[in-house]
């Protein structure tokens, strides 16, 4: 992933169609035109796993049955702790089979529909009460040595020692690359984390959204619904200030933003 | 029963309340149900008759009438043992028949949500889930019965003119039961359960008291509540620590529900149990409009989050702005000094 | 074993807004979904229907898209659907909508087994299973937590309580009405919903189930909203604590003596 930030790729996020969705073959068409702009333009595609605990369907099953091309380089996939073991392997199998590398490992958001990885699937019963992104980072580089590259994610919201020990563990465990929450300014945790951690390879996720509430949650402080954001500015903003920094974008919009991203990493 | 005619509404006269039957015991709820209609029958001068349905139940009566019956409607059998749906409804359908009550309450409990749909059914008449309030229209006696709906955002206010009798369940602790007097007395009116009263029923095997599968947060003088913000099964670890602290049980939101932090059985809201506890300590939850109804008729609320904008937080009477890892032990030690 | 499962599709709770003039549900543009509490009646029938073999069949009343949350039954392992549509089943109550589903169990023929959710989402009654019941004059258990045993002509369940469980054992035919604990309701795959947006879903009128008009819609319905209005307030002034954890707590055990309450 070094290579991605020396080249200028981004990596844009896409969600695969919900599961709830009165429209399928609609929203799979969209993710189709989706996915083949970002990989005709050399950037990276991140895949996600029922992103905010919402029902979608995976992203290995779509690139199956809409036949997409994976180049290696390309696609990452979001993998999250909510799965049955035998769901997690097929996953695996797929993405294996399919010659997709990377590896986006997170936590995740669960929902009463979805199963949770047990210690006991992976192998660490006894060891912790629960199964984080740490346990299957190294679950699946024991189970598929040497396929995957993976990379882990950082929270600057939450408190900053908890985060730097939990992103220590999950760097033993396997993660090779960090992708932040969304951020918009400079961020001291962030920057202590680069301090502490010199030469890991970063991507801060910039957020794409003018609507810049909905990033309330993530950021455990109430945005005003009417906060002016202008996404593009604070994008290019993000590159003065983490220049060795790769970028993250979410809810990027391909009508109205993509064809401007060939200037913003100047 | 269909009414042909509104003049046929005054040949249905008295309020009946299904008494709630469990292990053999008349469960507290049965006097809410009397004492809710004891203020229908007296707005309409008519009698309260509780109905107990059992199995060697009929010593309990004395208790009934204490709390505010006028008559108890007594069926005695061996079959009505367990909780057999199809020999109480075949047995309601035809004593309702018979004696033709205005309106007939029940528990809206596992057993009363069972067994009233199946006598609404059966008797052709209208009935109100899950009433939080109920009244009789002075116009024309009519029972009014509102219910909250779409996760308690509306009070819905139903009725039913064209049908007798009118039905209706309550949840436990939503209505107030009278002060029991033990020198009040009344008829016992006993009546046969019939073989033709089921035509096929369930057989009952075994019964189970399980205090895993039903967490009863109905009798705490305390809960202690985790929502979004208690972040895992982690997070309720600590309120579990700080409900033993205080003699507390432990309550959740559905979003925490829904996580799978804890199981389906502590949740507190529209679609899990209503309380109305002394003291209500909700850690991180934001207060979704479906979690509100289930707890805000409580005493006082104590709310503990970052976000002071909170639908919770603004409710509460005690808005602890701070974050719950940092609050709840801080009280926990603060106890310890006590 | 010949199951039939009734869904109901409801709107994503999430997304119920109150009209702040009217104090209505704005329902127009509000997603809808599958029933919550339905999708483990449809797991529980799946299932059965893989060990004994048979059908499984999903039945709705509702409009015509409803039968959105009927193909995604079928994505799951549903074997086909029914939709009552009309506009004469519109504002049925509990009574009207169980008789209307009675009928359709009827019509469908043969069946064994009834398996409803707990309740539905939007109405929170729990009415429709035991009326169904009621109707078919069928035995019924509700709020069962796990299936112990089955047979071709029958099933051992456990039936949740106030206080516990019971195990009860029903003959064919019977209704049953299901809880979360049940199962672990599995997840559509993108084959299985494709697939499932090829099924054809018949849509039945009353006159196809031999309903009578008197007994369905607002007609066939005893009961009647006269009012909607928005829940009152809680009466009361917040006091807010902001200082550190220690502040707060120190002012919080002080207010909680004042109320009386420690």
């Amino acid at each position: 992933m070094k290579e991605h930030i020396g080249k200028k790729l981004y990596q844009v996020e896409l969600g695969p169609p919900k599961q709830d969705t009165e429209k399928l073959l609609e929203d799979l068409e969209l993710f189709r035109q989706k996915y083949d702009r970002v990989m005709d333009s050399g950037y990276v595609v991140g895949i996600t796993d029922n992103a905010m605990g919402l029902m979608a369907f995976q992203g290995h099953e779509t690139i199956q049955e809409l036949g997409l091309r994976v180049i290696p380089e390309q696609v990452m996939i979001h993998l999250n702790t909510f799965h049955t073991k035998g769901n997690l392997h097929e996953i695996l199998d797929a993405c294996r089979d399919m010659g997709i590398r990377y590896l986006l490992v997170v936590s995740g958001d669960g929902s009463d529909r979805l199963p949770k990885l047990q210690p006991d699937d992976l192998g660490f019963a006894g060891v912790v009460e629960a199964v984080t992104a740490v346990e299957l980072i190294e679950y699946i580089h024991r189970e598929y040595p040497g396929v995957f590259e993976i990379g882990a994610a950082f929270n600057p919201y939450e408190p900053a020692e908890h985060e730097f020990e939990k992103l220590e563990r999950k760097l033993k465990a396997g993660a090779t690359f960090v992708i932040t929450q969304p951020i918009i300014e400079q961020n001291a945790v962030v920057d202590e984390m680069l301090k502490r951690f010199p030469g890991l390879t970063v991507f801060v996720e910039a957020w794409m959204s003018k609507r810049i509430s909905l990033l309330s949650e993530a950021v455990g402080y109430e945005i005003p619904e009417d906060t002016a954001f202008d996404p593009i500015e604070t994008l290019k903003s993000l590159h003065r200030l983490y220049p060795n920094c790769g970028v993250y974008l979410s809810l990027l919009g391909f009508k109205t933003q993509y064809h401007l991203l060939h200037d913003t990493w100047a | 029963m269909i009414l042909t005619d509104p003049s046929q509404k005054a040949e249905y006269r008295n309020v009946w309340a299904l008494a709630e039957v469990l292990s053999g015991q008349v469960q507290p709820v049965t006097y809410e149900l009397i004492g809710a209609s004891r203020a229908l029958a007296d707005a309409k001068g008519s009698e309260v008759w509780a109905v107990l349905l059992g199995a060697g139940t009929a010593g309990q009566a004395d208790s009934l009438f204490a709390y505010g019956a006028d008559k108890v409607l007594l069926v005695d059998d061996p079959r009505l043992a367990g909780f057999s749906d199809e020999w109480e409804a075949g047995v309601l359908e035809r004593l309702m028949r018979k004696y033709k009550p205005d309106v007939l309450l029940g528990a809206a409990t596992a057993r009363g949500r069972a067994l009233m749909p199946r006598v609404a059914v059966k008797a052709n008449c209208g009935l109100t889930a899950d009433c939080t309030q109920l009244g009789i229209d002075p116009e024309n006696g009519d029972l009014l019965q509102t219910r909250p709906a779409f996760g308690g955002n509306i009070l819905a206010t139903i009725r039913c003119s064209s049908h007798r009798p009118q039905l209706a369940t309550v949840r436990p602790r939503v209505m107030k039961a009278l002060a029991p007097d033990s020198g009040r007395k009344g008829e016992v009116i006993r009546e046969e359960l019939l073989d033709t009263d089921a035509k096929k029923t369930k057989r009952i095997v075994e019964t189970f008291q399980d205090k895993e599968t039903v967490v009863n947060l109905g009798h705490a003088q305390i809960i202690v509540s985790g929502g979004r913000g208690v972040k895992g099964p982690k997070g309720f670890d600590l309120l579990r620590a700080f409900a033993n602290k205080v003699g507390a049980a432990v309550g959740a939101s559905r979003a925490a529900i829904d996580s799978g932090w804890i199981s389906y059985a502590h949740q507190i809201g529209q679609t899990g149990q209503t309380v109305q506890t002394r003291v209500y300590i909700a850690c991180g939850i934001s207060g979704q409009i479906q979690h509100l109804v289930g707890m805000q008729s409580s005493d006082t609320i104590i709310a503990i989050d970052k976000n002071p904008n909170t639908p919770m937080m603004q409710l509460a009477d005690i808005a602890i702005v701070g974050d719950l890892f940092e609050v709840i032990p801080e009280i926990i030690k603060e106890i310890d000094k006590v | 074993m010949k199951i039939v499962v009734c869904i109901k599709q409801v709107p994503a709770s999430s997304d119920a807004k109150i009209d702040p003039e009217t104090k209505r549900i704005i329902r127009e543009g509000m997603k809808a979904v599958l029933n919550p509490f339905d999708t483990y009646a449809v797991e529980e029938a799946v299932q059965l229907r893989n060990r004994f073999g048979g059908e499984v069949i999903v039945l709705s009343m509702g409009p015509e898209k409803a039968a959105h949350s009927l193909r995604e039954a079928i994505s799951v392992g549903a074997d086909r659907a029914v939709l009552l549509s009309d506009r004469a089943f519109g504002g049925s109550d509990t009574w009207a909508t169980s008789y209307a589903l009675a009928k359709a169990v009827e019509k469908i023929g043969g069946v064994d087994l009834v398996i409803c959710g707990k309740q539905a989402v939007d109405g929170d009654t729990a009415q429709v299973g035991p009326g169904i019941a009621a109707h078919l004059d069928w035995v019924q258990a509700t709020y069962v937590l796990k299936v112990e045993d089955a047979s071709e002509t029958g099933i051992r369940v456990r039936r949740m309580n106030e206080d516990g469980y019971d195990v009860c054992e029903v003959d064919f035919p019977a209704v049953l009405t299901v809880l979360k604990d049940i199962n672990r309701p599995r997840v559509p795959t993108l084959k299985g919903s494709l697939a499932a947006l090829r099924e054809e879903i018949p849509v039945w009128k009353p006159a196809d189930i031999g309903a009578e008009l008197e007994k369905i819609g607002l007609d066939g319905s005893p009961t009647r909203v006269v009012k909607t209005a928005p829940p009152p307030p809680r009466n009361t002034v917040t006091r807010v604590l902001e200082g550190t954890p220690a502040e707060s707590v120190r002012e919080l055990v002080k207010d909680l003596r004042t109320r009386g309450i420690l």
